[in-house]
């Protein structure tokens, strides 16, 4: 019995984006094709066109966005927002669990990403394990509902995570879980060459349960009759990973933790990994760059732990010189934070490096779009591509900018005028529920009174 | 090729005034000195450390070397109020933080004598502007293992972030005394989850009474040891002998309203609460990390309560507040009449002070007023505005030379000057940004 | 405290023995409640009529109805009849321990001797807070106090579950009075019950995500081992012998699972989670209903409502700010029962959360404030709690055939001033008792047997 989705609600979105949208006069930020001042029309959700001359449909709504900036929706590529639990911390392979299934739409942090001009983003499992669960990548379609959120074009990925965090659990002094200070409680591993060990064993289990099922549908197929083996779900997606179908996203910090799994991966010829922070990724940029895998990182944190100690701000722009696929993230669990200033984040890789705006501006578009496989959707203003558009009052690259709109699939989903408007009525709603509550207690009041 | 440039800039900098030491003719600049308006094509004239005149028309005065300023402009050294640094390196790393000590009561505990000149912080934090901090000797809230905070954590000390010994980056020793009001703790509950429904499930959170009754009792201790203090302060004043403490003797300048007490109070209840101690004390008083002051905002700016804020790169304290209810706090503050400066309260993100400045100023706040809560207004605050804090003839050359507005993060720092003193802008950032450029 | 056990533990032993041999003298017991209002839920009410009672079983029904001469007559004129109420989730009769203990008891000095340390689990196969094999049936302690406080608020039967762990065991719809444990089961098997709160052990799974992975991991098991069975049964030559698993027997015999959902958030969780265990689910802790009906209504899930309606709670700051979504909460809360109603969704209550099985009434009422039938929500109470659980041809309505478990109030049942007068449970008539003054934990008196009486 499979879980059916009211249509409604699927296609409510749809419907409301039927209509056209022309963004007129604004500068426009393509990341991909140039910055022109110009206008974008909308139709059905797509980027129907954009240009300076374009043809405006009879009818169609139009948003003036003069002396306005366009940028493509942010894409935030590492986040743990909306997620009701973020770490299955408890073994050092937690591939069994999806992230997916605690994606909480009602979580302001949605709104609150939304109103900083994200339009996707990337929510994770946690890096407490070396290989940790699924993640899940959005659309910050606020109010919708758990399954309305997710970007279902994205592909499947899986978290890893090499260094401090994993090994965490395996040290006396970092198990901190009351009633497990026992030695044989502590966690496997406790060092990076532990880290390695586990991933290098997880994958040759998945490898040998990819082999037991290939032969038993072999043996079957010949009409022989024998047992099917063990289904197991924490095998299932490195499987997944094996056969290309399944994407990684590895925390990381050290140079030398990043070329160690670029060195299991070559075993398993896995390709096209994204190394989470990397803080040191500008010491192998190389080597990264040489097998084609990407990184995601922070602009400027150091220090915060032993690991980010020879981190420095001048990271992405290294790795990028040297053919690394880059961009950058916020890491934000408990709210939207960072994921809301993406845009200064990005000002800072041509403050630390000298990068071009363009350059900048695609490490939270493009960039992320093309690590998680989704570009030929998002990440840009292209034709054909859908309408997640973000309108600046001032250049994006300023911290004097701020968001005044923000569609995505066409649809308006933040709009400043009427967040500022919707305020006092929060207020009076709030007031009013109180009031209503008390007078209900009151009513309720001699009835509860009464002697039993 | 921008940072190549500015590095070679800054060298040039370093090897052409280190001889030359404090005396120089900076000209052709835009100048900021934030006390006034900005001056376009003018020259300031730092002699011995000290800005002997700022104008359109200074000529040199003989033979003092000449720094051509043309493209770029001139503005006070930033001031970041309140940050552990130079006392915290790795914040996970208890050994090597040396903020917040254990004990409810240290006024006695000055930041000055621990700061570590050589911290990596200190050259990575003055590359984007900032000339001075107040270190402040509480808690960071990091480190496992690190201490609780306690309530008087100690002497703030404001330093300059260059100097071989802590002795030569000292400001002012004592500049505040860091206290924070305690705090009703009440775990909130998740509203109408599954937990707070079915019985057992729920773990017992303790009552609001209690957390009250916990909170009233730190707030008592705090009044005994102002109390005891008093007495000791009376005792001492009568001439009667008494056996020397440390503690109170720390406390004298506080009770006696010179030195500043720098009180930690977020929300409305707390405020409220320091606001009535500090008027029944008689206290010069100072809030810090406000972020909900509710109705305590007119008193404040009735008492001419200065305030230090945090970070404005926060998100919301309640759901349903704004969402930019921490970027518009700057500019309800200024519309209040109440006079802040910002701080970073941490060593990481402490180069970060600028932004967090000017992230206020598109939900409001003036810019001449992010601009003077990180230069001017710091500096009254803490009293060294005459002779910190603006380009005013007098004052020391604090100074920072941009290539544009330093509160835009596109912004290169290219030279820096500590009384009139060239500092050195490269880092462990730039040292390992060179290093592995160079990767062969 | 133990004394008093006991000393009521050895009188039970020797009534029950006393009663037990009475029962074999095989006598046809007829008993008769005339001249009451009759509302037998599952039809119209009858405004005077007669209930007769054959040896517990609801033998006719009806205005006129021919009652033998052996019948021991009750007068029911004033009185109204309505089924005996169900509560739909409820550990009535079940040992304290076996119960969910709040986390900080858990941790505390007064750990059970008998009770394992908690062994740290490091994946499904450790089966981690599986104690599936646990069935409450085997469980019941017909000496609990509250038995009789929740008589007295006019519940006759419950369906209980046993509380550790994550997989806790199965459930079982009971009477609320019997001569022994076993006679007072209705149904032995009635769901299993799920939880997505890590309990009993620590490790693997600590979190929602993973106790459900877990749950999948273990269905997927369950199969499996099934599948060896059956395989092995026919050709143990070449098939390898699957060794017991205690925990995977407790599963294969499950046919439903209990699992929480407070809101719509959770609801699509859970709907997403049964389908995967293949399994029909009871939601329980529902809170939201009020935006869920139409889900409900579609997926077929019937839930079991908290009536424990939200509230401010008592020992918040007063200067805390609620959230407007807390707020309506709090507003929309009693509303559920309607919407639910009038969505078509099968709903029951559960006591759980409230001061007393009383409030149960009050809450509804508050409900039927909002626009909710008094029938539906007698339904609820009685008829669709069977329902759910799969003994509708056994309880819920005053019915011929069906167990004489009834209540007799002086007037409409949700109105505030009504007192239940008697409950009947298989057929006994059991009088109100003097309530225990500590609802929980507290040893209180235990139900007092003499008080009941013999036809």
């Amino acid at each position: 019995m499979r879980t059916i989705i009211p249509a409604a609600v699927l296609t409510v979105s749809a419907l409301l984006a039927a209509d056209v949208t022309v963004i007129r006069n604004g500068t426009i930020h393509t990341v991909t094709k140039g910055t022109f001042k110009g206008s974008i029309v909308i139709l059905d959700g797509k980027i129907a066109d954009v240009g300076e001359k374009v043809m405006t449909p009879a009818g169609a709504r139009i948003v003036d966005a003069a002396g306005k900036h366009i940028i493509p929706g942010i894409i935030d590529a590492h986040t743990h927002i909306a997620l009701d639990s973020i770490n299955e911390s408890s073994v050092s392979v937690s591939s069994m669990v999806d992230v997916t299934e605690m994606l909480n739409p009602e979580s302001i942090s949605i709104y609150q990403a939304l109103a900083g001009g994200v339009t996707v983003c990337n929510s994770m499992h946690g890096s407490a394990n070396s290989i940790g669960g699924r993640n899940v990548v959005f659309k910050l379609r606020w109010g919708a509902d758990a399954r309305g959120l997710v970007f279902d074009k994205a592909m499947p990925s899986i978290k890893m995570a090499l260094g401090e965090n994993p090994k965490r659990q395996g040290s006396p002094q970092g198990l901190q879980i009351p009633g497990l200070a026992s030695p044989q409680n502590l966690r496997y591993p406790g060092t990076r060459m532990g880290v390695e060990d586990v991933i290098r064993g997880a994958f040759t289990r998945a490898r040998a349960y990819q082999r037991e099922w290939k032969d038993y549908e072999t043996r079957k197929a010949r009409g022989e009759k024998l047992l099917p083996p063990r289904r197991d779900l924490e095998l299932e997606p490195l499987v997944e990973v094996l056969e290309g179908k399944r994407l990684i996203h590895a925390h990381c910090y050290r140079a030398d933790e990043i070329l160690m799994l670029i060195r299991v991966f070559d075993d398993f010829n896995i390709r096209g990994v994204t190394f989470e922070h990397a803080l040191e990724g500008y010491k192998v940029a190389r080597e990264i760059a040489a097998r084609g895998h990407a990184a995601s990182t922070f602009s400027d944190w150091w220090s915060y732990k032993v690991e980010a100690y020879d981190a420095i701000p001048y990271n992405a722009a290294i790795m990028h010189r040297n053919g690394v696929l880059v961009s950058l993230n916020s890491d934000d669990a408990g709210g939207a934070e960072l994921m809301r200033r993406l845009n200064t984040e990005a000002a800072k890789v041509i403050k630390y490096g000298g990068l071009s705006e363009d350059e900048a501006l695609a490490m939270i578009t493009i960039n992320p779009a093309k690590q998680l496989r989704i570009d030929r959707w998002v990440g840009s203003i292209e034709t054909g591509k859908d309408a997640d558009l973000v309108i600046y009052d001032k250049h994006p690259l300023s911290i004097y900018s701020k968001v005044e709109k923000v569609f995505i699939d066409g649809r308006q989903y933040f709009d400043r005028d009427e967040d500022m408007s919707r305020r006092p009525k929060i207020e009076s709603e709030k007031e009013g529920l109180r009031k209503k509550v008390l007078e209900q207690q009151k009513q309720a009041a001699p009835q509860n009174r009464r002697p039993s | 090729m921008k940072t190549a440039r500015f590095t070679c800039l800054a060298a040039l900098a370093v090897t052409v005034f280190a001889a030359e030491n404090n005396s120089f003719l900076l000209r052709n600049a835009t100048v900021h000195p934030v006390s006034g308006a900005a001056i376009e094509n003018a020259s300031v004239l730092v002699v011995d450390g000290r800005i002997a005149g700022v104008g359109p028309k200074i000529a040199p005065k003989g033979k003092i070397k000449v720094i051509e300023g043309r493209g770029l402009h001139v503005y006070p050294g930033m001031i970041d109020s309140g940050s552990p640094i130079g006392l915290a390196e790795i914040a996970s790393v208890r050994e090597t933080v040396d903020a917040g000590e254990i004990g409810d009561f240290n006024p006695q505990l000055r930041a000055l004598i621990a700061v570590n000149p050589s911290s990596e912080h200190i050259p990575v934090v003055r590359a984007n502007g900032i000339t001075s901090v107040l270190v402040t000797p509480g808690s960071t809230g990091g480190g496992r293992g690190a201490a609780a905070g306690s309530l008087i954590a100690g002497q703030a000390s404001l330093v300059h972030l260059d100097g071989w010994t802590w002795e030569e980056m000292e400001i002012r020793r004592a500049a505040a005394m860091q206290l924070a009001w305690p705090v009703i703790r009440m775990p909130r509950g998740r509203g109408a989850g599954i937990e707070a429904l079915l019985p057992g499930l729920a773990a017992r959170r303790a009552t609001f009474a209690e957390a009250r009754r916990s909170q009233q009792q730190q707030v008592q201790k705090i009044q005994d040891f102002f109390d005891a203090a008093r007495r000791y302060q009376t005792a001492k004043a009568a001439g009667e002998s008494i056996q020397p403490d440390l503690r109170y003797e720390a406390m004298i300048p506080v009770l006696e309203g010179k030195l500043p007490l720098m009180i930690t109070a977020v929300r409305e209840r707390e405020i409220r609460e320091a606001l009535a101690f500090a008027a029944r004390e008689r206290l010069k008083i100072v809030l810090a990390g406000v972020r909900r002051p509710g109705k305590t905002l007119e008193e404040i700016a009735k008492r001419n309560i200065p305030v230090v804020l945090g970070t404005t790169f926060v998100t919301p304290l309640e759901e349903d507040d704004p969402y930019d209810e921490p970027f518009t706090l700057p500019a309800h503050l200024h519309k209040a009449g109440v006079k802040f400066a910002f701080a970073s309260f941490g060593v990481q993100f402490a180069r970060n002070l600028p932004y967090q400045a000017a992230q206020a100023v598109p939900f409001g706040l003036p810019y001449d007023e992010a601009l003077k809560s990180v230069t001017l207004n710091p500096a009254q605050i803490w009293g060294i505005d005459a002779e910190y804090g603006s380009i005013e003839k007098g004052k020391f050359a604090d100074l920072i030379v941009t290539d544009g507005d330093p509160l835009e993060i596109r912004t290169q720092v290219k030279m820096m000057f500590i009384k009139g003193v060239p500092v050195d802008l490269e880092s462990r950032h730039t040292r390992l940004y060179k290093r592995y450029s160079a990767r062969p | 405290m133990r004394k008093n056990l006991l000393a009521a533990f050895a009188a039970a032993l020797l009534i029950s023995a006393f009663l037990i041999s009475a029962a074999l003298a095989e006598t046809v017991n007829w008993t008769a409640i005339r001249g009451a209002r009759i509302v037998p839920v599952n039809g119209p009410v009858i405004e005077k009529g007669t209930v007769l009672i054959r040896n517990g079983i609801i033998a006719a029904v009806g205005a006129q109805v021919d009652v033998p001469a052996s019948a021991w007559i009750v007068d029911g004129n004033g009185l109204t009849v309505y089924p005996g109420f169900i509560d739909a989730l409820s550990s009535w009769g079940l040992p304290q321990t076996a119960q969910a203990q709040p986390p900080s008891a858990a941790r505390g000095a007064q750990q059970q001797p008998q009770q394992p340390q908690q062994a740290r689990s490091w994946g499904p196969l450790d089966r981690p807070g599986t104690f599936s094999w646990v069935k409450a049936a085997d469980l019941l302690q017909p000496a609990d106090p509250r038995l009789g406080q929740a008589r007295n608020a006019g519940f006759t039967s419950a369906v209980v579950f046993p509380r550790q762990g994550i997989v806790a065991g199965h459930g079982a719809v009971i009477n609320l009075g019997g001569r022994t444990a076993g006679e007072m089961v209705v149904a032995p098997d009635s769901g299993l019950f799920l939880a997505l709160r890590p309990s009993g052990y620590t490790g693997f799974p600590s979190t929602p995500m993973g106790i459900m992975a877990y749950f999948r991991q273990l269905w997927l098991d369950a199969e499996h081992y099934r599948q060896a069975l059956s395989m092995y049964a026919a050709d143990p030559v070449n098939i390898p012998r699957p060794a017991y698993d205690r925990a995977i027997e407790g599963i294969l015999g499950a046919r439903r699972v209990l699992l929480p959902a407070a809101d719509p958030v959770q609801l699509e969780r859970m709907l997403t989670l049964a389908a995967d265990l293949k399994t029909p689910a009871v939601l329980y802790g529902v809170v939201r209903g009020y935006e869920m009906a139409a889900r409900l209504k579609q997926a077929g899930t019937p839930v079991i409502l908290n009536v424990r309606w939200p509230a401010r709670d008592r020992n918040a700051d007063p200067e805390d700010r609620e959230s407007l979504r807390e707020l309506r909460i709090r507003d929309l809360a009693p509303a559920s029962p309607a919407a639910l109603s009038e969505a078509g969704v099968k709903w029951a209550v559960s006591s759980e959360g409230l001061d007393s099985p009383r409030a149960v009434l009050r809450a509804l009422k508050q409900s039927i404030d909002r626009g909710l039938r008094r029938e539906d929500a007698l339904r609820a109470l009685t008829l669709t709690a069977a329902e759910i659980y799969g003994v509708a041809a056994r309880l819920g309505s005053i019915e011929r055939g069906k167990i004489a478990n009834l209540v007799l109030a002086d007037g409409d049942l949700f109105d505030d001033r009504t007192r239940v007068r008697m409950v009947f449970i298989d057929g006994v008539r059991r009088l109100p008792e003097p309530e225990a003054p500590a609802p929980q934990g507290a040893a209180g008196r235990s139900p007092s047997i003499s008080e009941e009486e013999e036809q």
